[in-house]
Order: C-alpha cells, then structure tokens, then sequence
C-alpha cells in the first residue's frame, strides 16, 4: 500500500510555491512603496488637522433636509439630460457597429479599424472632457451635456453591439442572403433580430451609468445637478451639499433596481 | 380550404393595423417628449446645426495639434505617476474592504441574513450610486487637496464596483461544497475558507484586476476637483484657456486608459 | 449554386446566365430566381413563421417595406397559401423557434418557394431530422416541385433518398464528378465507388 505521505501535494510543488510568493512579494512591495509615496509624502498632513476637525468638518454633510425641494428641478433636469444622451448614443452607435463589425464592415482595411477606433476613444476619454470641449464650443447649458453624455456612451454601445454581430449565427444570415436581398434588407432580417435583446439590455444599462454620469456633468457647465453642487460647495453650504449627494445617490438607486427588473423581464 | 386563407389572412392584417396604430402614437408621444425637453430644457434647437461649424473648427484651431512637451514636465511626470499609485493604493485597500463585504453580501453564504446582508448590500448599492467625483469633493473637504482623498475616493468606487461582481461570483458557485463542509461541523469562517473561496478566486482575481483599470480611469480625472493626480493639471490650463497643453494632458489619460485596458485584457485572459 | 460559397474553380449557369461572373448587384438579382433550403432550417428565430415565409421575397420587396415589415398583400395572401400547402397554416403566428424540427424545414420549403424560383437547391435537407419527419418533408418537396414544375439539386448523403427522390443523380467524390444518369439505370455498384476507398 502507497504510503500516503509519500504523494506530492500538488499545492506545495516548489516551483509553483515560489512563483506564488514571488508574485506575492513583488506586489507587496509595490504597494508598500506606492503607500509611502502617497500617505507619508504626498500628503499634506499639517494642513489637514486634527481627526476633531475632520470629523467636525464630516458632520457638517448631514443632509439639510429643508433644502431638498429646490433639489428636484436640477435633478429631474439631470435625468432628461441622461435620457437624451442615451437616446443619442443608441442612434449615432449603430452606423459605428457597423463598420467595426468585422463580419458586416465595408472595406476591411479603412471602416473597421476606423468604427474600433472611435469606440476606443468614446470609452478612454471621461464625460467631464467630452463636457468640457462641447460647453467652449456651444456655452453652458444642457445642451452640451447632452452632446457629451452621447459621445461618451456610443463606445460601450457600438462595441457590445459589434461584438453580438460578429457573434450572431450566420446560418439566418445566409437565408436571407440567399434570396438575394440588398444588405440592408440582410442585416434587418437575418442581423437585427439575433441582436435585439443584447441590444435593449445594454441601453438600458447604460441609461442608468449615464444618469450617474449626468449628475457630475454640471461640474463643467453641462447642466443639471453639477452646477448647483459646484455652488453650495464653493459656498461651503455642505448641509446642501449633503442633500444633494442622497438626492442623486438614491435617483440612481431607483433607476438601477427599475432597469434590472426590466433587464430580468426582457431575458 | 380557402375559407382558412381568407381567415387567417384577415386576422394577420388586423393585427398589422392594430400594432401599426400603438406604433404610430408611441412615436407621436416620443416627439412630444422632444419638444417638451428642448422647452423645459431651453435648448437653443435654432442655434444647433451652426454650432456644429463652430465645434469643428474649435477642434481644429484651438485644441489641436497637443502641445505634448507641456506634458513632459517633470512636474506633470510626478503627478502622472501620483495618479497611478493613486489608483493602486485605492484599488488594494478598497479590494481588501470589499472581500469580506461581498462574502456578507452573498446571499447563499452569508453568516447572517438578518443583519449583515441587508447591511452590505446597502453599502454596496449606495457607493456605486454616488458618483466618484461628488464624493472625491466631500473628501476634498474633509481631508484637504491631494492623493489621500483621492484614494479614499477610489475606495469607495472600488467598494461600489468590486463589490456587486464579486457578491454575484458567491452566488453562483456549486452549493454542495458548501453544504460538505458545513456538515463536517466548520463555522461560517472555515465554509468561506475551504468551499466558497476556492471556487470564486480565479473569477476574483479577473475582477480585482478588471477594477483596478476601472479606477485607474477615475484616478486621471479626480486630480480635477483637487483629489490628487493629473487633473490637476487638466483643470489649471483649461482655467487659463491653455486648450493646447491641457489636450496634453487629455492625450496622456487616453493613451494610460488605452495600455491599462489592454493590459488588463492580457491578464484576464491568461488567467482562464 | 448560388455563390453563398465562392467556388474555386469552373463555372456555374442557369437559364444562360453564367452566375459565377457576376457582378454583386446582379448576383442579387440571380438569386431571387435560385431558392435554397438548408440543412439547418436557418429561420430567423425571433420572427414569427408568417414573416419568415415572407422573408422569402426580400430580394423584390422594398427596402421602406421590409424595414417596417409592411408586406403586400398579394405576397401575404400567397404566403399564407404556401403554409397551407406544406401543412403549417395552423402555427404562422407562433415565433419560428417554437416549432419542431421538420415544421421548421417545412417553413423553410415555403420561404424557398415564396421565391418562385426557377430553380431549388437544397442542402441535405433531412440530417438534421429523424428519419420518418425526414421522408415526410422530402415526400413534401417532391410533390410540390412536381406540382409547380420547379426542378430541385438536392444534395444528399443518404443513398435511399437519392434512389427515390430523384429523376437523375449526380455522384461526386473529392470534388470529382464519377457518375451522372439518369436514376433508373444506375448501377447497384455505383454508390459503392463512392463511399469505398478504390481497392
């Protein structure tokens, strides 16, 4: 009979333990260099006071209740500003899963790595930017964040998008096609219907990150509750601040739970 | 025979009116919607399409082309490289906040379902619903300008996004592991240890490294409102309508955010 | 057949019409007269049996048409006939991945000949079928080709559907053309040249 502790332990093979400690060890080490460099260095610790004081500074966030009325415009301004962003973005990202759809894309060389590259900048580049370029060119207002929210979300959209194209069984495709229907006829009929329910559930999705995104928009003059947080921030008003923060925090809530019992509801 | 063509081919068409009517008023009611947004919103509808022109040529003339030596500066380099310590920090501290809180938040594990999971889940809903940048400008407030309050921005944002993918991963996993090991006697700890953690680590370590990008994206910008980091730099020559060297700064995120992604990409798919 | 895979080499024509050179507009318009079945069925799942039957005139309905979905109603009346025809009248509203296997293909026939092609092509049309549904549908095309007086290319492996569904077989192997006659004075051996490594 095999003695047991003769077998190897597969957990303990050396190589495989000193690679597990080595790994270990080097991101320890990073991050214990990276701790120093930010908390002891980096931080202006006598500046910052006593823990008394930030507490008291802390506490100075609790929700001022009384201000909450004057909250709902902004914020219903914010939702409107999300829900148009995303309206945009659905429409401006379909012709771009087009052509970074590697199955469906005209000319290979030129309109897929152009649709891909679009989508890699809509996805690397903040809403705050987007905002900030869109509000020097058209002014303040809602407008721009509009604009800004749109570019920002077509990235997400065009590339689950492309990706359920490139996916989709090519079998229907090839009906269609067989009955000699013009491409856009194949891509409504054979395309569209595998894609459809990827397709909502990412909008919707999306529709709530922007409802999020909206609400800091303001920040740089796109509209909505931004703006009103800058002021009672600049003001040192933090009881309002405080408001606002659990106004949009629980927008947003609600919005998640609505779109996941949609979301569940579409599959 | 031809009486069934005539019925059901009656039926179809109703049906085609019926549904064509519902469709026409939906779109009916989505362009009233337009309208009553441009109006509540004072969206300037006349202005758009010239506005478009002026865009264009504001791109071209003003933000472009990056003036990239002004990111070059040693000062711009140390908070580049704030940014990414930053971002690491947060990730780490707030990814070792966020495993014991999913493990409370996980339905089917959690130690306790009166107190504990309501709780964390509540957490974890709250800080994914408050944007970053609001809260990095109450921590501004509290703890001063510089990387502190950003990485105490970054953990929340880590807490908030961490936290629901890998409280999900506990939920999928095989509960007849679970159940063996409970029958052995163990206490919650050792369930956690010896059957839950086995099975989600590999998938943990994909979301651990996939949130570290996602704050990596976030630190770049909270230096904007004073959190430490690049964005500092961002806001100041965008103050002093410097469009040319803050598109520098623009041109650094995008191309972090770009290597970051596909390196997370890379390490996520050698994982599997 | 109809180029949905290019061929490598020789050419392919109908009607005196040489397929293999055109150009992709007219390839479109020589493909309404080529209707095709498929091994798969390949409906468009989501899509009710009535809009798949319908789908089989894409290539002359309007492009405003198809996007809203709005056929004629000749088309419609003559789809509705045509699911008649193949025994599916009672499912057209039902979406098209509730239904069995052979009443998908039979879907499948009807679109084909919503078409009014000149020619079928059918690729192995019952493997993917239990045998007794896969002689049913084959009873089925022959009968309504027989009707119309469209010819079929049916591809098959099967020799029994080949010996009583057929008026002529065309034997390949490797891409080689071994025999081509009429059904009734092929050989027993033939087949055997086919599917037996030459000893």
């Amino acid at each position: 009979m095999t003695n047991i502790s003769t077998i190897a332990n597969p957990l303990r093979v050396p190589r495989d333990v000193y690679r597990r400690y080595a790994i270990f060890g080097v991101c320890a080490v990073i991050v214990l260099t990276v701790g120093k460099d930010i908390i002891i260095d980096e931080t202006d610790w006598a500046r910052m006071g006593t823990l008394q004081e930030m507490v008291k500074t802390a506490l100075w966030f609790l929700p001022e209740l009384s201000f909450f009325p004057k909250t709902v415009g902004p914020l219903l301004e914010t939702l409107l500003i999300a829900l148009w962003g995303t309206v945009l973005a659905v429409v401006v990202s379909m012709p771009i899963a087009y052509l970074a759809a590697r199955n469906i894309t005209p000319i290979k060389w030129i309109t897929y790595p152009l649709g891909r590259g679009l989508i890699v900048l809509s996805r690397s580049t903040h809403e705050i930017i987007f905002a900030l370029i869109f509000v020097s060119a058209l002014g303040l207002g809602p407008l721009p964040g509009i604009l800004a929210l749109a570019t920002r979300s077509l990235g997400f959209l065009a590339k689950t998008t492309a990706e359920a194209i490139e996916n989709a069984n090519p079998g229907p495709i090839e009906a269609i096609q067989a009955t000699g229907a013009n491409p856009l006829m194949v891509f409504c009929f054979g395309i569209m219907p595998q894609i459809f329910p990827i397709f909502v559930g990412n909008v919707i999705f999306q529709l709530d990150i922007n409802i999020r995104r909206a609400s800091i928009l303001g920040l740089v003059g796109g509209g909505g509750i931004g703006l009103m947080f800058a002021e009672v921030m600049q003001n040192l008003q933090y009881g309002r601040a405080g408001t606002i923060v659990v106004g949009i925090t629980a927008m947003v809530v609600v919005g998640e739970f609505i779109s996941n019992r949609v979301r569940v509801r579409l599959i | 025979m031809k009486k069934n063509v005539t019925l059901a081919y009656d039926s179809y068409r109703q049906d085609e009116v019926r549904s064509g009517l519902w469709k026409f008023v939906g779109l009916l009611i989505f362009i009233a919607f337009a309208f009553w947004t441009i109006d509540v919103l004072k969206i300037p509808i006349e202005r758009v399409l010239s506005m478009f022109g002026r865009l264009g040529t504001m791109v071209s003339e003003r933000l472009l082309p990056p003036e990239m030596a002004y990111a070059a500066q040693p000062k711009v380099v140390d908070s580049i490289i704030e940014t990414i310590e930053m971002s690491i920090l947060g990730a780490v501290i707030g990814t070792f906040i966020t495993m014991p809180l999913a493990w409370f938040a996980a339905w089917n594990v959690t130690p306790s379902r009166l107190f504990l999971y309501p709780l964390s889940r509540a957490i974890i809903v709250v800080t994914r619903g408050m944007p970053t940048l609001m809260w990095a400008m109450v921590l501004v407030a509290i703890f001063g300008f510089g990387p502190f309050a950003g990485m105490l921005a970054l953990v929340k944002a880590t807490i908030g996004f961490a936290g629901k993918l890998m409280a999900e991963q506990i939920e999928a996993i095989d509960m007849r592991r679970v159940e063996a090991i409970r029958a052995t006697g163990a206490n919650e700890l050792d369930v956690l240890f010896y059957a839950v953690i086995p099975q989600v680590w590999a998938n943990w370590v994909g979301i651990i490294i996939y949130n570290w990008d996602a704050q990596l994206r976030n630190s770049t910008i909270l230096g904007f409102v004073g959190a430490g980091g690049m964005g500092l730099y961002l806001r100041e020559q965008i103050s002093i309508i410097e469009y040319q060297t803050a598109m520098s700064i623009i041109v650094v995120i995008i191309v972090i955010v770009v290597l970051s992604e596909m390196a997370s990409q890379f390490l996520r798919h050698r994982l599997y | 057949m109809n180029r949905l895979v290019e061929p490598d080499s020789g050419t392919v024509v109908l009607d005196g019409v040489d397929i293999t050179s055109l150009g992709k507009s007219s390839l479109r318009k020589a493909r309404r007269n080529m209707g095709m079945i498929f091994q798969e069925f390949n409906l468009i799942d989501r899509l009710t049996v009535l809009e798949n039957v319908l789908s089989g005139t894409l290539g002359v309905t309007s492009s405003l048409r198809g996007i809203f979905r709005a056929f004629q109603g000749d088309d419609i009346q003559r789809a509705i006939e045509l699911c008649e025809r193949v025994g599916i009248i009672d499912h057209i509203r039902k979406r098209a991945d509730q239904l069995s296997g052979g009443q998908r293909q039979r879907v499948g026939i009807a679109r084909a000949l919503m078409q009014q092609p000149k020619i079928l092509l059918v690729d192995e049309p019952t493997s993917s079928l239990d045998p007794k549904i896969g002689r049913e549908v084959m009873d089925l095309l022959k009968s309504i080709t027989k009707e119309a007086h469209i010819p079929m290319l049916v591809s098959v492996h099967d020799i029994f559907l080949a010996k009583n569904y057929s008026d002529r077989i065309v034997g390949l192997q490797g891409g080689e053309k071994i025999f081509d006659q009429p059904t009734a004075s092929v050989e027993a051996d033939a087949f055997d040249k086919i599917y037996h490594e030459a000893s």
